[in-house]
């Protein structure tokens, strides 16, 4: 299974999809994943995805087969 | 039309399969009302419980095990600058972050201290991941928002 993780108050919430299979309920999660992700990002919000045991920011447009994504919130000072 | 309805019907299972809670997408609303150091007026003593320690996941994932382990036992994590050679940030959960220079290196800073918060209300472990991988993948960004403070204190943004 691949999930995006949208950190929020609640500590995160996920969507997940199995990108090898071609179901009505997993294409609908990958379309939410990839809109969540392009919503967040015009809204400033920074994306990151899991390379080996860690994460790494990344730009690169959406991919289903990534493993995890996580939405990063936009940071200001003071 | 139908098209509307399927995406619903869709939306709808999807919320079902993450324990019939609706998916809160943080930067679709204003957080402006909200006091410092809450997660909002509608969050009761169970709902900060939870959220720390889903948060505690969350963050363990996003840094890795080696990382976590170390933040664990030290109780902060070193991110040497790219931008200037002999600067370290120190990261520190839920607290701003402490510039660190290397004998004879003089900080770009005057202040000791660096407020960044996020722009809406997240539990502090998780946003001390997210720190991390601005301050490692993105420190120019850091460096634009990052306000000097000649003291140290918790963040206002997380809880």
């Amino acid at each position: 299974m691949a999930r995006l993780i949208v950190a929020n108050r609640r500590g995160h919430q996920v969507v997940e999809w199995d990108p090898t299979v071609d179901t009505r309920e997993s294409r609908a999660a990958i379309e939410e994943a990839e809109r969540i992700i392009r919503d967040a990002r015009r809204r400033g919000c920074a994306v990151s995805r899991k390379v080996g045991d860690t994460h790494v920011l990344d730009d690169r447009p959406f991919d289903p087969h990534v493993e995890e994504y996580q939405i990063l919130a936009p940071i200001a000072g003071g | 039309m139908f098209d509307w309805l399927r995406r619903f019907l869709l939306l709808d299972e999807a919320a079902g399969r993450r324990g019939g809670a609706a998916l809160e997408l943080p930067w679709m609303h204003r957080w402006h009302h909200v006091p410092k150091r809450s997660a909002g007026p509608d969050f009761r003593r169970e709902d900060y419980r939870r959220a720390r320690e889903n948060a505690r996941e969350v963050a363990r994932a996003t840094l890795g095990e080696r990382l976590w382990t170390r933040v664990q036992l030290q109780g902060y994590l070193d991110v040497p600058s790219r931008r200037f050679p002999g600067l370290t940030y120190r990261l520190r959960i839920g607290r701003r972050i402490e510039v660190r220079c290397a004998p004879g290196v003089e900080s770009p800073w005057p202040f000791a201290y660096l407020c960044i918060n996020p722009t809406y209300p997240l539990p502090e472990e998780e946003f001390f991941a997210q720190l991390y991988l601005y301050v490692r993948d993105r420190e120019d960004e850091v460096i634009r928002v990052a306000a000097p403070q000649p003291w140290d204190q918790m963040l206002g943004r997380t809880f």
